[in-house]
């Protein structure tokens, strides 16, 4: 199979995965956007919450660097550039959602 | 030679058409909601500095720019959803022909918009 069909294999999952979470993360957002520094906490280390902005988090990271890269593929000529701006999307989409998730679990 | 592959043309070489424009939307929003869930993290890490510190948030959050900042990442994600689901038929085989892009594109542009106003005032009915 050729890299492009696997990475686009991969998108395609990661986007059925993360729409019925981004879903749920929207009808929630709201109400803890504005509200008090305790309830934002609870719905942080609540279960279900927990668990499932864990995996929002983590499907929308990894949906989005396959989804920039081909933006990088599409307007960034130089192989170089291209390779550091990919490699910044990867690792920032490894490192953040792990630093977020041990913060909720350490909340 | 490598270096004279050709890459996409830039948008500004095409006529403006609804596929056209939620095609840069749905990319353009994909940035964007990559930053914002950037943003998210950042705001759940801080609330490791306790409440004190949250208090400034919580004036960002009330205020006029907070309130055009969740209007605005709402609209940006049912965007991309609507925009994705699209592409989800797309890749199913089903709605290429020229009418039909042109209807489901402006269902999600007309959608994104509706279903913005709808969460945000009736958010509180929903959960």
């Amino acid at each position: 199979m050729l890299q492009a069909t696997k990475k686009w294999i991969f998108q395609k999952i990661g986007s059925v995965i993360m729409v019925p979470f981004m879903i749920w993360f929207l009808i929630n957002i709201i109400s803890i956007f504005s509200g008090s520094y305790d309830e934002v906490i609870n719905f942080f280390t609540s279960q279900p919450s927990k668990i499932l902005f864990s995996i929002f988090i983590v499907s929308m990271f990894f949906y989005s660097a396959l989804s920039i890269s081909e933006i990088f593929e599409d307007y960034i000529k130089h192989e170089n550039a291209k390779k550091y701006a990919n490699l910044g999307v990867f690792l920032s989409s490894l490192i953040i959602p792990i630093i977020t998730i041990i913060t909720i679990i350490y909340l | 030679m490598k270096d004279n592959n050709p890459i996409s043309p830039h948008i500004q070489i095409y006529n403006w058409h609804i596929s056209s424009l939620v095609s840069i939307s749905h990319r353009i929003t994909g940035v964007l909601n990559y930053l914002l869930l950037i943003l998210v993290c950042f705001w759940v890490i801080s609330l490791m500095f306790g409440p004190e510190n949250y208090q400034y948030f919580k004036i960002f959050s009330k205020s006029i720019v907070g309130k055009f900042f969740i209007i605005g990442f709402i609209w940006s994600y049912i965007f991309q959803i609507l925009s994705e689901i699209r592409h989800w038929f797309w890749d199913m085989g089903y709605g290429f022909e020229l009418k039909t892009t042109k209807i489901t594109g402006v269902l999600v542009i007309l959608g994104s918009f509706t279903l913005t106003i709808v969460l945000y005032l009736f958010n509180g009915v929903l959960i």
